[in-house]
């Protein structure tokens, strides 16, 4: 209790909990910059994502969360990651796709409306990687649903995925255009 | 025939006993289950081993921990393809019973639920992956799946009783899994969760491989605990060669244990104040988690301390700066985390969310197996790195925090003060660090069996390994995560729907851990 009074009293003394980090001139925020000239041409200012896990150690999915950390903070750039495939631009999918998500792996893609695009996340969901073998994959996630881009890594780490989302959109924005 | 159960090694210390029993009728295995149960043990696990060379086909070990002397007993049973349930007794082993029933084709009689687990719906029938008879290789499996046999859920049944039915898709960045639950209202009357989406066949994956050849995959059981599972299975293959890794070692690989330990709970408290809606706090969880995997990178080369615990030691020395860097970041973390943590505390819209949210009762614990901070903040003492201490834990105990309520609030302060308590335990190792070798040369392995214990950031870790002709013939894993997920169907019992996700939260539970 006593705990509890002293930090209420700092709360209202004391200097704010807010904090200015310093995020020195990096890949990140240089990429960062050139994806959101991108976007503003090929998606009008904006991509939504839908993430799906089909067969992931969870570590691609920790690394996706940091995208939205305070260091990255992508949504500067337009990048959102959304609750629904059907509000979805855009699929990231992670991990060799098990038997046991195929069928969901398909109706995601199917909920999701066109134009879309599939992103595979990590080695595993390129190429199968070290699951490839076995009997519980039915392959990586280009054996279910069309890919149209892989950004490699054990796990990728945000750096790649904003590159990776930079080559997206470039496409994205070449299609457009006949 | 020497009792096979003898022969399993423990590489842990710590237990005051560690006895074997061979059980040789259906009639002693009840008797000794019954006595177990009435002595209060804890089933730590159950795995089935194929044995292609006697009289049985199939052997069914059974683990037990008795909590108040740290006694561990080993049963062994075998079976050319029958199995005698004891879910009655201790309602964990159903799970076990199941997974045993799909991965060799051994059915119990006696069980109340003999739903696939494992395996789902597009696996043939009499697919047992498990069984030596398999070799691994992708197989053929069905595009339709007739109505009868569709995975059936608990139905309940009455006035105002209506189901949600939510995954295995869910709505944020997070793994897959399905949750059934029965409402009346907003309150949840029951839920039913459903696993294994994930299985990736990790366990039949290792088998046949060098032990050195295995780290990859290890790694890959769970993706922030890479060096807990790692850990564990290098303990186990170096009790099997008989070999100890050098102090200096030890202490390498007890900083990177702890790293990711602070990793990981920076992230939960990071996800219980997102899901409460108090942005402030999260983002600076999540800022001082992203300086926690840097700090990874920088020391270990890799931001989940991939590829650097090996067997016999670990695979680079950290440098002296590094080590400074680390002291001044251990020291940061704690006073950062405190003042966070304070000021997250005396938030009354905090503190109105997550009190009295999903009680998991200390009653639980031991029926179920619950393990790790979950536990502990609902009254639990125990910890794999005070009771069967392994490498560095020999020589220094990490400070154990405990709370009583076993509600989100005391998740939320035990899970950070774990992380002050990891912080002050790193600064405690470097000051003290031995001098030496950072592993030793890798001896062949001979054979023989042997299991380990970790304590990872979500609980207990367990890993069972035998060897035959140098290569991998069983694994069994068995992560924290596989008992602790039992838990959730309790702590949700009368709270409302939307507050499962910060319950949820408040466990944050492996999905690739459970599912292999």
């Amino acid at each position: 209790m006593r705990l509890k009074i002293k930090g209420f009293i700092n709360k209202i003394v004391k200097r704010s909990l807010v904090e200015r980090i310093e995020v020195p001139e990096s890949e990140f925020e240089r990429y960062g910059v050139m994806l959101k000239r991108e976007i503003d041409s090929a998606f009008k200012r904006s991509i939504a994502i839908r993430q799906v896990d089909c067969g992931s150690d969870n570590s691609a999915e920790i690394e996706i969360n940091n995208l939205n950390s305070p260091y990255y903070d992508i949504e500067r750039f337009g990048v959102s990651f959304v609750a629904s495939p059907r509000h979805a631009d855009v699929l990231f999918v992670t991990g060799a796709v098990t038997h046991n998500m195929k069928y969901a792996l398909k109706k995601v893609y199917d909920a999701t409306p066109a134009p879309k695009f599939v992103v595979a996340i990590g080695d595993e969901a390129c190429n199968g990687g070290i699951f490839r073998d076995s009997y519980a994959i039915c392959g990586p996630v280009s054996a279910v649903i069309p890919v149209d881009l892989e950004i490699r890594g054990n796990p990728p780490e945000p750096a790649d995925m904003i590159k990776g989302l930079l080559a997206l959109m470039k496409k994205a924005g070449d299609k457009r255009q006949p | 025939m020497a009792d096979f159960a003898e022969t399993i090694q423990f590489a842990n210390k710590g237990s005051t006993g560690y006895e074997s029993h061979h059980v040789k009728s259906d009639d002693e295995l009840a008797e000794i289950i019954a006595e177990m149960k009435s002595s209060g043990s804890v089933l730590l696990c159950l795995f089935c081993e194929e044995n292609l060379s006697e009289q049985y086909q199939f052997r069914l070990v059974y683990l037990f921990e008795d909590p108040e002397t740290n006694v561990i007993r080993k049963i062994s049973y075998e079976t050319s393809g029958r199995g005698v349930s004891v879910a009655k007794q201790f309602p964990t082993a159903s799970l076990y019973e199941r997974e045993i029933t799909d991965g060799f084709g051994i059915l119990f009689t006696g069980s109340f639920d003999s739903r696939r687990l494992i395996l789902h719906e597009p696996y043939p029938a009499g697919f047992h992956p498990l069984k030596k008879n398999f070799y691994n290789t992708q197989i053929k499996v069905r595009e339709h799946i007739p109505n009868e046999e569709l995975y059936r859920f608990k139905k309940l049944d009455g006035k105002g009783v209506s189901e949600i039915a939510v995954g295995p898709v869910h709505a944020g960045v997070i793994e897959p899994g399905h949750f059934r639950f029965s409402v009346i209202g907003e309150d949840i009357f029951n839920l039913e969760t459903r696993f294994h989406y994930l299985h990736r066949g990790i366990e039949k994956l290792i088998e046949d491989k060098k032990p050195a050849d295995c780290l990859k995959i290890t790694e890959s059981i769970s993706g922030d605990e890479s060096v807990a599972n790692t850990v564990c299975f290098c303990l186990a293959a170096e009790k099997i060669a008989g070999i100890i890794p050098p102090p200096h070692a030890d202490t390498l690989r007890g900083i990177a244990l702890e790293m990711e330990r602070i990793s990981s709970l920076l992230s939960d408290c990071a996800g219980m104040l997102t899901d409460v809606a108090y942005p402030v706090g999260a983002s600076r969880f999540m800022a001082l988690k992203e300086e926690c995997m840097r700090m990874n990178k920088k020391l270990f080369g890799h931001r989940f301390i991939r590829g650097y615990i090996s067997i016999g030691g670990v695979s680079a020395e950290i440098n002296p700066t590094g080590l400074l860097l680390l002291e001044s970041f251990a020291t940061n973390i704690g006073e950062s985390v405190e003042e966070v943590y304070n000021s997250s505390i005396t938030s009354s819209s905090v503190i109105d969310r997550l009190a009295t949210t999903g009680i998991i009762s200390k009653s639980l614990i031991k029926p179920l197996n619950l393990t790790g901070p979950i536990a502990r903040a609902s009254g639990s003492r125990r910890d794999v790195r005070i009771n069967y201490p392994y490498g560095i834990y020999n020589h220094h105990s990490p400070d154990i925090p405990s709370y009583e309520a076993g509600d989100v609030l005391s998740r939320f302060m035990q899970k950070a003060e774990e992380i002050q308590a990891s912080a002050r335990y790193i600064r405690k190792i470097i000051r003290e660090m031995p001098g030496g070798e950072v592993r030793i040369n890798e001896p062949n392995i001979p054979d023989g069996c042997a299991l380990a214990m970790v304590e990872g950031a979500r609980g207990q870790n367990l890993i069972y390994l035998n060897i035959r002709n140098g290569t991998v013939w069983r694994c069994k894993i068995r992560t924290a995560s596989f008992t602790n997920w039992l838990s959730i169907e309790h702590a949700v019992i009368n709270n409302i729907v939307p507050d499962f996700p910060v319950i949820n939260k408040s466990l944050n539970l492996s999905y690739a851990g459970n599912d292999l």
